[in-house]
């Protein structure tokens, strides 16, 4: 054990002497995710630019457009008088929304005949398409309200009597875990794991890399010491400083920006330390094996994307074809960021998320048993030409 | 005499180049075995291999008894010296000698003794980047017998010293052999010949036994053979 | 003259070619990012919500409710439990995203005039499927509610006429623009590729002074006193060259096989990738000109790459983010080429909208160039 915690601090000793190791380390998790909580701040799009054009300009027309205006999620851009101010305007994204009244269209619709209001708004980004959508449905379920109200008072029906029959039916929406379909509440998380997932891969994939680079890896090797010793103590630190960013992301995100994170502590600790240990052991295994840092770092950066948009966390698992979603189900980030969601989110117990962490501690064993195989013995290298796929890259000596 | 590394078969290969092809010797109790070679011959493969760093294709290797391939256990008493600097770059002289004691797992009660030993009081301080080849060398081999170890092997330990650390290095090499250790060493310069008990000679793969004088003779006759050649070529 | 730029070049490529990792990189993600995006939305509509519906009434009105959900647009039943506790189980598991709760005496009430309530449940956790699925249930309980007004005010002697023109005097269509189906693979699929695209191009252009300087035989050039211009604007032409023709396949087959719509602006695309790519080198260049080797570099520029689609607003609008972040996202590259892309792909924004773009992207390369420039002639 003495030689464990040995080798834990000289690694620990090493990060604090490295600045840009340092920062991956303790700063760059927490200024990843205060710059996404600062891009999400707002979690609820409002104040949607809406242009109006209003042909018609009668009294029924007016009142539409008026509840539009008062509409809080939207705001009305003035200058927007005609249907080609309306495209252009809509064309280079000045209002992302727009009211058409036709002409006549109080007359018409007085005499029977077929014309139309239109809602139209900005498919193009399907963040404003949807929730756009979502707006415009309510608007238009009040006017219509507003109508059938006005129209039965004006046959002659008390206010009492309107209100019952249309209150006949109440058709309430329950939003449940995230009422106000808050968007931060909703992307924040993942991000959170996927942060954590990737810098702290980017890290700890430095470990056994670093010292073959510099060739100490044969002190390692020449000396009689377990390999579960040199990986305990080269892991601990990482793991360590893993776990604490877990923490202190989830607890700042709850805190500054009230991130709802809620349910079981058990629990939100058994999944962060299921998965720092995931990470820590898959970062060592992912040092052992490649031949220097820059290739390391360079295959895992690359892997966030994919990684995030296969797993099923946006767009659902539902629509997403099999193969794909097997391939997701490989991958514990996945397991992982719905894991959280489920606890922090939904607020579910251990018996919802029992085959989660299941999962998660057999990656979690998986990935320790493969960063136990390391051999101490090396593969004598052949010298071909091997531009930056050695054991060094410009710059490093 | 009683061998303490016993290598039969020993074949070895990167890729298609075989390095050592059929190799078998052994190294006895207390003798002072000078590998040689020049350039790149297989000297530091060889070493590797008897130090249990590096894989080998086929034969077997026995080091004080113990079959390297099934266990780590020889490696208590075992010491190397790499040629390529294989200290901690990013630590300081006495971190270097701490850290090194760890992962060994020796008492660190023979550190003041070695640092003694090798002069290096006034470096203890240095980042290890910082120090001239000489100290580098004296600080490895300071390393290297950290663990009391009975075989020593040192991979070119005098390429590119100064005169003044190449004799601690020699003295202490001596005294590490007087006191019942056994060294392996290896050199690429025919000035060493005489320090070593035998020569392991080693070219194209196969490695001949020779006392140092033979490999003189040796050494000798292969210059005068290029004069010769070179010679002829001139008269063309 | 020209020979040594040829010469460099060749030489760049065969450097490109041999770090076995750059090149497989380059090779293979962008287009395999390709197909796997789109292999991930090639559902690419929203349909078919999973669906619960609890009817406790059991009786004719109800199951036209429940008709009424089957045909609804992107609702699917999948799952019809018997009680509110069953439903808010199968809601918990995540087995269906929303539910919908007919209480008993249903039709009695609603044949009576009492008041009555229907009742529905969104899992709001993923944001996606909620807003969807709240639009989907408003629309069909709102028919609903109409036709039992309809009804109650024939009821009570109205003209039937009259009535409907009560509940649907009021013709609103909802009409999206530029990505009328709401498709989402339209939406998303050639941003993350270009995403992953700029981050390959990062990865490698990064290398191009680090990677140098780095090596042993910086000396030679050095000692050889080769103008730095010249070999700096050989590397980058190969650079820009290779990543143009990374991403013209993907657009070809993104275009052509998956029928993403460019609007017909194919070449404008180019020509604006062309004008990003050559902005995007710049800081690569940068990166790579303050780093102490090519690790460093690659770690500066990804910091950037990364986090920079989060950042464009490609998905999360920029008008949302705070103030300040909008100003800094405009000094990132990225920021304005995938705001270009979404205008390019989706709409008809005009020359004179979109060339403000190419100026900016045009002027922050030269920015990004001459500050790349200014630091390796200080430091080299």
């Amino acid at each position: 054990m003495r030689q464990v915690l040995n080798i834990a601090n000289y690694e620990t000793r090493h990060v604090f002497k490295d600045i840009v190791l340092f920062g991956m380390v303790f700063l760059i998790p927490l200024a990843y995710i205060a710059f996404f909580s600062c891009v999400y701040i707002a979690g609820i799009l409002t104040d949607i630019p809406l242009g109006i054009v209003d042909l018609d300009n009668s009294k029924v027309s007016r009142e539409i457009t008026t509840t539009f205006k008062n509409c809080p999620k939207f705001k009305t851009i003035d200058s927007i008088n005609t249907y080609d101010q309306l495209e252009k305007a809509m064309n280079n994204g000045t209002v992302r929304a727009g009211i058409v009244v036709p002409e006549d269209y109080a007359q018409k619709t007085s005499h029977r005949q077929d014309t139309k209001i239109m809602a139209v708004y900005d498919a193009s980004n399907l963040i404003w398409g949807y929730n756009i959508k979502r707006y415009t449905s309510q608007v238009i379920g009040e006017i219509r309200a507003n109508h059938t109200a006005s129209y039965l008072a004006g046959q002659g029906y008390t206010e009492k009597e309107v209100k019952n029959i249309m209150s006949s039916i109440s058709g309430n929406i329950e939003v449940w875990y995230n009422p106000t379909y808050n968007y931060t509440a909703f992307i924040l998380p993942a991000l959170i794991m996927m942060v954590l997932h990737q810098i702290g891969l980017l890290s700890v994939c430095l470990t056994v890399t670093r010292e073959k680079e510099n060739n100490c890896w044969l002190q390692y090797l020449c000396s009689p010491i377990a390999r579960w010793k040199i990986f305990l103590g080269k892991a601990l630190p990482y793991f360590i400083a893993i776990f604490f960013n877990y923490a202190l992301l989830t607890w700042s995100t709850s805190y500054f920006i009230d991130l709802k994170i809620i349910g079981s502590t058990a629990l939100i600790v058994l999944l962060g330390f299921l998965y720092s240990t995931f990470i820590t052991s898959a970062g060592f295994f992912i040092s052992t094996k490649v031949p220097n840092s820059l290739q390391a770092t360079r295959y895992i950066m690359l892997l966030s994307i994919p990684m995030f948009i296969i797993s099923g966390y946006t767009w659902p698992a539902t629509h997403i074809p099999g193969f794909i979603n097997f391939l997701a189900r490989l991958l514990p980030f996945t397991w992982m960021a719905e894991g959280f969601r489920l606890v922090t989110l939904k607020e579910l117990g251990f018996q919802y998320v029992n085959h989660i962490i299941l999962i998660l501690a057999a990656a979690a064993a998986l990935s320790t048993i493969l960063a136990l195989q390391f051999k101490k013995r090396q593969k004598p290298r052949e010298k071909g030409l091997t531009v930056n796929c050695g054991p060094t890259y410009p710059g490093n000596k | 005499m009683e061998p303490v590394i016993t290598v039969e078969n020993l074949v070895q290969s990167a890729g298609k180049k075989t390095i050592l092809n059929r190799v078998s010797f052994e190294v006895y109790r207390g003798e002072s075995l000078g590998i040689f070679g020049t350039g790149d011959t297989g000297k530091t493969s060889l070493m590797h291999i008897l130090a249990g760093v590096d894989k080998f294709k086929s034969g077997s290797v026995e080091v004080l008894g113990f079959n390297i391939k099934k266990t780590e256990k020889f490696k208590r008493k075992l010491g190397l010296v790499t040629q390529a600097p294989s200290l901690f770059n990013d630590l300081k002289v006495s971190e270097n000698l701490d850290f090194i004691a760890v992962l060994k797992g020796v008492k660190k009660d023979r550190i003041p003794g070695i640092i003694n030993q090798f002069e290096l009081e006034n470096y203890l301080d240095r980042p290890v980047k910082k120090l001239d080849s000489g100290v580098y060398q004296r600080l490895s081999t300071a390393c290297a017998l950290l663990n009391e170890p009975e075989i020593l092997i040192a991979d070119e330990p005098l390429r590119s010293t100064d005169i003044y650390s190449t004799r601690i290095i020699i003295t202490e090499l001596k005294k590490f052999i007087a006191e019942g250790g056994t060294c392996l060493w290896s050199f690429k310069s025919p000035e060493f010949f005489d320090l070593a008990d035998r020569i392991a000679w080693l070219d194209e793969g196969q490695v001949n036994m020779l006392t140092p004088w033979r490999a003189r003779e040796k050494w000798t006759s292969q210059v005068q053979d290029i004069y010769n050649s070179s010679g002829e070529n001139n008269a063309q | 003259m020209l020979n040594s730029y040829l010469t460099i070049m060749r030489r760049e490529i065969t450097y490109m070619w041999r770090d076995k990792g750059l090149r497989y990189i380059l090779l293979l993600v962008t287009l395999l990012s390709l197909f796997l995006f789109w292999g991930t939305y090639s559902a690419q509509l929203l349909k078919d919500i999973p669906t619960a519906v609890v009817d406790l009434d059991r009786s004719n009105a109800s199951r036209e409710i429940t008709d009424k959900l089957k045909t609804a647009e992107n609702l699917k039943i999948t799952a019809r439990p018997g009680s509110f506790a069953e439903l808010k189980e199968l809601i918990k598991q995540g087995e269906v995203v929303t539910g919908v709760v007919i209480p008993e005496d249903y039709a009695k009430d609603t044949a009576l005039g009492r008041h009555t309530r229907i009742y529905t449940v969104i899992d709001g956790s993923n944001f996606i499927y909620a807003t969807n699925a709240s639009t989907a249930v408003l629309s069909v309980t709102r028919t609903v509610s109409a036709e039992v007004g309809i009804q109650q005010l024939t009821g009570s002697g109205m003209q039937y006429q009259q009535a409907q023109e009560a509940y649907r005097g009021i013709q609103i269509q909802q009409e999206p623009w530029f990505n009328p189906t709401l498709n989402y693979a339209f939406f998303l699929v050639l941003g993350w590729v270009l995403n992953v695209w700029q981050q390959c191009c990062t990865l490698a252009s990064c290398m191009i002074i680090a990677g140098e300087t780095g090596m042993c035989s910086w000396l030679q050039i050095k000692a050889a006193g080769f103008s730095r211009l010249k070999l700096f604007t050989s590397k980058s032409v190969v650079h820009v060259i290779t990543f143009m023709l990374l991403i013209l396949p993907v657009y070809i087959i993104a275009n052509w096989v998956f029928k993403i719509p460019f609007n017909d602006h194919f070449w404008l695309l180019t020509l604006f990738t062309l004008v990003f790519t050559i902005s995007l080198h710049s800081i690569g260049a940068l990166a790579s000109s303050v780093a102490r080797n090519s690790l460093d570099a690659t770690r500066y520029g990804m910091i950037i790459a990364l986090p920079s689609f989060v950042l464009s607003g490609y998905t999360w609008p920029l008008e949302a983010m705070p103030q300040a972040l909008q100003v800094f996202a405009k000094v990132i590259p990225q920021t304005w080429f995938f705001q270009g892309v979404n205008y390019i792909t989706f709409k008809n924004p005009g020359w004179e909208f979109i060339s403000h773009y190419f100026i900016v992207l045009a002027a922050l390369a030269a920015v990004f160039y001459t500050l790349a420039a200014a630091i390796t002639a200080y430091r080299y």
